[in-house]
């Protein structure tokens, strides 16, 4: 299977202002590449501070990297091209009830990214609408509800919903499972899997549940301090971990660790 | 004797349409030195359940119970300022978001210090001074500080997340509770940091033989920390049994969805298979079924499940259940 994702020696860091011999340049993420299949997961892991969600940022353009390319499809990513990226690369955050805008219908919600990066008409708009939300388990009749209308699962769901509407490629998960109750979030685990199956979507998992990393990755990367100490197929990593900031990860969790 | 022992708790919102049960007949008991952990979704009604123990549920909520004692004293005949002086001495609460709940505006020492009452000190008032802030520091210590001398300076927001629910359960620990309320002591906190606060609180339960209440939403989190498990949905109770009995023979269809839709705890499953779980969302207050709540979810629900089920007992292993998992056992 070739490639969809690429990223080469992508690295960000910030300069402290101050005079010049004062200088400082912190580095929050060591230069890092890697490369997704479509179809597979790859789980980044590490503690607070590692630089998960700052690469989580650079990947959709959230924020302007340092140095580094990214490839799609073999093609290189410009980082000016937000249309582009945002067409390819989708991220759903942790806390839905945040990042939906509270004044505006779910219709009103979706249709902002269709108005901005494709050319159909209302209709079409809305038709394309009615079927996302169908797809990630909702009633096509829910996109004239405002997101206080609905639960804390329904609400990931729809940012589900915004994340797969521009049939995206890859779609970054920023611990996007953390605050969902437990039985709904096997749900959600459940929609991820048929979805990717469905659409060949990537997924980039940032979490630090070991349990659903296990269970969902088929690669992973673990963070420290910005650079990365371990990689490889998740259940090699996690049955045999090498680096001790890996093992300290799966002590806390009290993830019993036998061999197959 | 039990420590704590409720008997159908009910917890009942009034409004001008219609009366809500929050918490429909949920039965409590705690023996001394037991972690007791209590687990359900959002909207389970387990911090009402908080809040009603320590009494600072406001006017609008109304608390009924058939026996809600507090070692042999029934906590609803007392007047406020009986079950406060009672209760402000015996338990002790810390709370979800550990920053929000101290203040912004003072440093950690000064509000240490006021968590200490001056009976505990002894001696003239010269004396005194001196005496709290040596009890200011070996609380500190108590709780895995050893800086002290820095963070009794530093206001909240200085201080990570977990070194404030730290200084939460220091402040907690100033009156020397017999028992603990932790309302999600570790939410939105990371997994080395959650290991750390669940190390320092079980340290705390063998040491100084404190009990303590462990509210949460996650099942496969408490089972490492707690001996005894009160599973809860929608307001009304499920199951409650030993750690054991709940994760490796779960009788309620709820518990046992519960334990399933796990990753962690079924290692044997294979990657990316579907997880089971139980269809639909958590139903709202204003919208609840009659009857079993979890009927409308519920895979094993039948006619019967229209009336709410009585608790059955199975050694000690207590279901709310008119179909309990137990023929599959």
């Amino acid at each position: 299977m070739t490639t969809l994702l690429e990223v080469k020696e992508l690295y960000k860091s910030y300069k402290t202002k101050g005079y010049w011999y004062h200088k400082k340049t912190i580095d929050v993420l060591k230069p890092l590449s890697f490369c997704i299949e479509a179809y597979k997961t790859l789980a980044i892991i590490g503690e607070t501070g590692s630089g998960k969600s700052t690469l989580a940022k650079l990947l959709v353009g959230a924020e302007m990297p340092s140095g580094g390319r990214i490839f799609l499809n073999g093609q290189t990513l410009k980082n000016s091209n937000f249309k582009q990226k945002c067409q390819h690369i989708r991220i759903i955050f942790q806390d839905s009830s945040t990042t939906l805008n509270p004044s505006l219908t779910i219709l009103q919600l979706l249709d902002e990214p269709l108005k901005l990066n494709t050319e159909l008409s209302e209709k079409e708009r809305i038709e394309l609408i009615r079927i996302t939300l169908q797809k990630v388990g909702l009633l096509g009749d829910h996109m004239n509800f405002y997101p206080h209308m609905f639960s804390g699962g329904q609400k990931q769901r729809i940012s589900l919903a915004r994340a797969i509407i521009l049939k995206p490629q890859v779609i970054i998960l920023d611990e996007a499972l953390a605050s969902l109750d437990p039985s709904l979030r096997a749900q959600m685990i459940n929609l991820l899997l048929d979805l990717q199956e469905q659409m060949g979507l990537a997924y980039i998992l940032i979490s630090h549940n070991l349990g659903i990393v296990r269970h969902f990755s088929d690669e992973l990367l673990v963070l420290s301090q910005g650079s990365v100490v371990e990689r490889g197929k998740t259940n090699d990593v996690i049955n045999n971990p090498k680096h001790k900031v890996t093992r300290k990860l799966i002590m806390t969790q009290g993830l019993r660790l036998h061999k197959k | 004797m039990n420590l704590l022992d409720i008997r159908n708790l009910t917890i009942e919102l009034k409004t001008t349409n219609q009366n809500i049960l929050a918490v429909d007949r949920v039965s409590l008991s705690m023996k001394e030195g037991e972690v007791r952990g209590l687990v359900g979704e959002s909207g389970s009604g387990k911090s009402l359940i908080a809040q009603a123990i320590i009494g600072v549920l406001d006017d609008k909520w109304h608390v009924h119970a058939d026996r809600f004692h507090w070692r042999g004293v029934d906590l609803l005949r007392l007047s406020f300022e009986e079950r406060k002086a009672l209760l402000s001495k015996d338990i002790a609460m810390i709370f979800q978001e550990p920053m929000a709940c101290l203040d912004p505006t003072t440093t950690i020492g000064e509000q240490l210090s006021e968590a200490i009452s001056s009976k505990q000190l002894s001696g003239f008032f010269w004396q005194k001074q001196k005496q709290r802030t040596s009890a200011i520091i070996k609380l500190l210590h108590k709780v895995g500080i050893k800086k002290h001398t820095e963070c009794i300076k530093s206001y909240p927001h200085q201080l990570t997340e977990a070194l404030c629910q730290r200084v939460m359960i220091a402040i907690a620990l100033a009156r020397r509770p017999i028992l603990l309320i932790a309302d999600e002591p570790t939410a939105a906190m990371e997994s080395v940091n959650q290991g750390q606060i669940f190390r320092l609180l079980s340290s705390l339960n063998q040491l100084k033989n404190m009990s303590i209440l462990l509210i949460s939403h996650d099942l496969e989190n408490i089972t490492h920390w707690a001996n005894t498990i009160t599973v809860m949905y929608s307001g009304q109770f499920v199951e409650a049994g030993t750690t054991e009995q709940i994760s490796k023979k779960p009788l309620h269809p709820y518990t046992k969805a519960l334990v399933d839709s796990s990753p962690k705890s079924n290692l044997q499953l294979p990657p990316k298979s579907r997880l089971t779980t139980l269809p639909g969302s958590i139903p709202i207050l204003q919208h609840l079924p009659i009857g079993c709540r979890l009927g409308p979810r519920c895979p094993r629900a039948q006619q019967a499940c229209v009336k709410a089920p009585n608790v059955t007992s199975f050694h000690g292993h207590k279901v709310s259940c008119h179909f309990p998992m137990k023929e599959i056992r």
